[in-house]
């Protein structure tokens, strides 16, 4: 090739990273120098509870990804339901106003039973759509992932109809503020919806380092046929990979209508997108990654609000726009390692 | 066998969901006739059809349900004393859905398409109305709304002459906040948030000038109507604001913001909706959140027994049964001769005079060259005990 044609064909290449770079040079420049430190403590506090949610909802798709080479679009939807289904628990306990338990009992009967049927749903889900699609080209069981994203929702829509749903959180449990002097805010909710998330990636992280399970998921994810000449029972192992990450994706749902209140039957596609993007940004296939690349994204949405302009309403463009950067730059993502193909 | 029972399952839940998918649209569209032209003559009968545009399901739906009420009221009422006997065509608009404005134009091809529609009540929102003008005005339907309330969809000439409302427009609407907010709750600090739909944005602009004008200071800022989570927002406001003026149209979404900012500390800021927000979700966020709303004649003897029949409190339908009185009352005066058009029945809404003793809204209404009510006051109104209270 002559040099001037490699020089244009690499100015092609690059130019995606460098209209990355200037756009953020050009939104840097509008940021104000001066710290609000309300506002940044706020943020702060909005991103890592939105990034919880984010983050437990990419641990499905990185556990999925690490055990199948699957990208479960389905996985959003999951979490859908797993909002209605605490939001009908609640409502069979009595509803928010005048439940028949305490409120945070009901709570607690809310995760327990979304995570449950959660969990069974996404065993029904990989047994009917992807199991038999386990060996086809990648393509086919991506094609059934969209399919079934689809039909959830849909099917959401011709039960639930597209109203919202009210959690009523404040009746349930009676919302409370704390404050640490004049600028550090944070609610009862918040504190609940961060240290649930942080307390079941570490419950998570002790049964994959430390159950045989988890060493057999380890197995599996590390080579699916060598597992199996070992004895592993693949089926069984990858079924509860889908529990595990279905349940979680379910605690996600519950956590967003206890904190921002409402559900409705189409969330669960634009926080999916959120959830697959942390995967991504942390690196799809680890779990420490997925963790980080949801409190990474739900702090980006918060600060571009908080912070950017037209952030409040273009919030979305930043986050996606950083998963372009970071697959130009870290196409791996942060903490995920580069495929080695043996040649 | 195991493949045959998989089969199986597989197909009774397509076929189960394609019955459920089929039901639902030969129900909201079982008349396709050829398009009647503007101009052609219908022979009127009996029995007469009018079409009603309005959210009957969606996020506003909790707002179209009681248009379709109060407009089935009007109906009803009016058919036990007369010969002739009206009755719906419903379309489903599906307001602020993921579905963006295109129900609401399957909806208006629907009425044009079925010949025996001579008038349509609604749409609900502007922005519907925006984008079902096409479809309407090609089928020479006059349509009246009892919500649309943007100021400039009746001044900018594209539908005059086929599109009115029996509800005053946002300018009239910013006069009466901008009024309440200055010299009666003394307010020096507003942030206004829109929702980036035509009927917000031009009612927040019409605010922020007014407040402006009146020298108070004005933050601004905007949401998506899909949005849940506000609390990045709600950090954004600044602690010295006294008032968030929130000209939303889903009460839902602004019952989730007010109750985020209670959960965020700033419960003591006060909140003011504006008419698409006049719902029970709103006014149940306590003592500070307030409301304009369409002028009405609460003690009017019809409103009581609407609210007899239908145990609910709520007004917001209203304005639609004035709109179905202003319809019915054009193709009635259309039909003398036996026979009438759309264009005729147009004709006729563009004369309508309905005086205030049998007017609903407590004031006449009759149109101006653009659509407009030629009388348009607006009201003021306080959550007291969870139920809007008028004050202004």
């Amino acid at each position: 090739m002559r040099p001037a044609t490699r020089w244009a064909a690499r100015f092609l290449c690059d130019l995606p990273l460098v209209s990355c770079i200037l756009f953020f040079a050009e939104l840097a420049r509008s940021v104000p120098l001066g710290i609000n430190w309300s506002l940044f403590f706020g943020e702060l506090v909005s991103g890592l509870t939105l990034g919880s949610i984010y983050a437990l909802i990419a641990l499905g798709y990185t556990m999925v990804y690490g055990i199948l080479k699957l990208l479960n679009f389905a996985h959003g939807d999951v979490y859908m339901v797993g909002a209605f289904i605490g939001y009908f628990v609640l409502h069979w306990l009595g509803g928010p106003l005048s439940p028949a338990v305490t409120g945070w009992f009901a709570v607690g009967v809310m995760f327990a039973v979304a995570m449950l049927g959660c969990g069974a749903l996404g065993v029904g889900i990989e047994r009917f759509a992807y199991r038999r699609l386990r060996d086809a080209p990648r393509i086919a069981p991506l094609i059934s992932a969209l399919g079934v994203s689809i039909f959830l929702q849909n099917t959401a829509l011709l039960l639930w109809g597209p109203q919202f749903r009210d959690y009523d959180t404040f009746d349930l449990v009676g919302v409370k503020s704390y404050h640490i002097g004049t600028n550090f805010f944070i609610s009862n909710v918040q504190i609940l919806t961060i240290s649930v998330s942080i307390g079941l990636t570490i419950v998570l992280a002790l049964v994959v380092s430390r159950t045989r399970t988890g060493k057999a998921m380890r197995a599996t994810s590390f080579d699916r046929d060598a597992a199996e000449m070992m004895g592993i029972s693949i089926d069984r192992v990858i079924s509860f990979t889908f529990f595990i990450g279905s349940a979680l994706a379910a605690a996600g749902g519950v956590m967003f209508g206890l904190v921002f209140g409402q559900i409705f039957s189409l969330m669960g596609f634009t926080a999916g997108l959120k959830g697959f993007t942390a995967a991504v940004v942390g690196g799809i296939g680890s779990i420490p990654g997925a963790v980080l690349g949801g409190f990474l994204i739900g702090l980006t949405e918060a600060f571009a609000t908080g912070y950017l302009p037209g952030g409040s309403v273009y919030a979305n463009l930043y986050v996606f726009a950083l998963l372009i950067a970071m697959f130009l730059i870290r196409p791996s993502g942060l903490l995920g390692s580069p495929a080695i193909q043996k040649v | 066998m195991k493949k045959l029972v998989v089969a199986a399952t597989l197909a009774a839940a397509v076929a189960v969901l394609a019955t459920a998918a089929w039901g639902s649209t030969s129900a909201s569209h079982k008349v396709a006739a050829p398009a009647n032209a503007g101009g052609a003559l219908v022979k009127c009968g009996k029995s007469r059809a009018i079409g009603l545009l309005a959210p009957i399901t969606g996020p506003a739906a909790s707002l179209g349900q009681p248009q379709v009420h109060w407009a089935q009221y009007y109906l009803s009422t009016y058919n036990k004393t007369h010969k002739a006997k009206y009755h719906f065509v419903k379309e489903d608009t599906q307001l602020g859905s993921a579905n963006g404005t295109a129900a609401a134009v399957a909806g208006a091809k629907a009425l044009g398409s079925n010949a025996a529609v001579l008038g349509v009540v609604g749409p609900a929102g502007s922005n519907e109305v925006k984008a079902t003008t096409g479809a309407l005005k090609g089928a020479g339907l006059g349509f009246v709304s009892g919500s649309a309330t943007n100021t400039q969809i009746t001044l900018d000439g594209t539908r005059t002459g086929y599109f009115f409302r029996t509800v005053p427009p946002d300018s009239s609407q910013s006069k009466s906040v901008a009024k309440y907010i200055t010299s009666t709750l003394k307010v020096k600090h507003v942030y206004i948030i829109d929702d980036q739909e035509a009927y917000s944005t031009g009612l927040a602009d019409e605010v922020q000038a007014q407040l402006k004008a009146k020298g108070v200071d004005v933050g601004r800022d905007g949401v998506s109507q899909q949005q849940s989570d506000f609390t990045s927002l709600i950090n954004k406001i600044p602690r010295s604001m006294q008032l968030v003026y929130l000209p939303w149209q889903l009460p839902p979404k602004a019952k989730a913001f007010g109750q985020q900012m209670k959960s965020l500390g700033r419960g003591s800021t006060k909140l003011m909706g504006s008419d698409g927000l006049f719902d029970p979700a709103f006014s149940g966020l306590g003592s500070n959140t307030y409301d304009s709303f369409f002028p009405l004649n609460p003690s009017d003897k019809r409103v009581a027994a609407y609210k007899k029949i239908h145990h609910a409190t709520e007004l917001f339908g209203a304005p639609s049964y004035v709109a179905t009185q202003v319809v019915v009352g054009a193709v009635d005066r259309a039909c003398k001769n036996g026979t009438a058009s759309r264009a005729e029945v147009r004709a006729q809404i563009k004369k309508t005079k309905i005086p205030a003793a049998t007017s609903l809204l407590g004031l006449p209404v009759a149109f101006d060259a653009h659509g407009d009510m030629v009388k348009k006051p607006f009201g003021i109104y306080h959550s007291v005990k969870g139920v809007f209270v008028r004050v202004g």
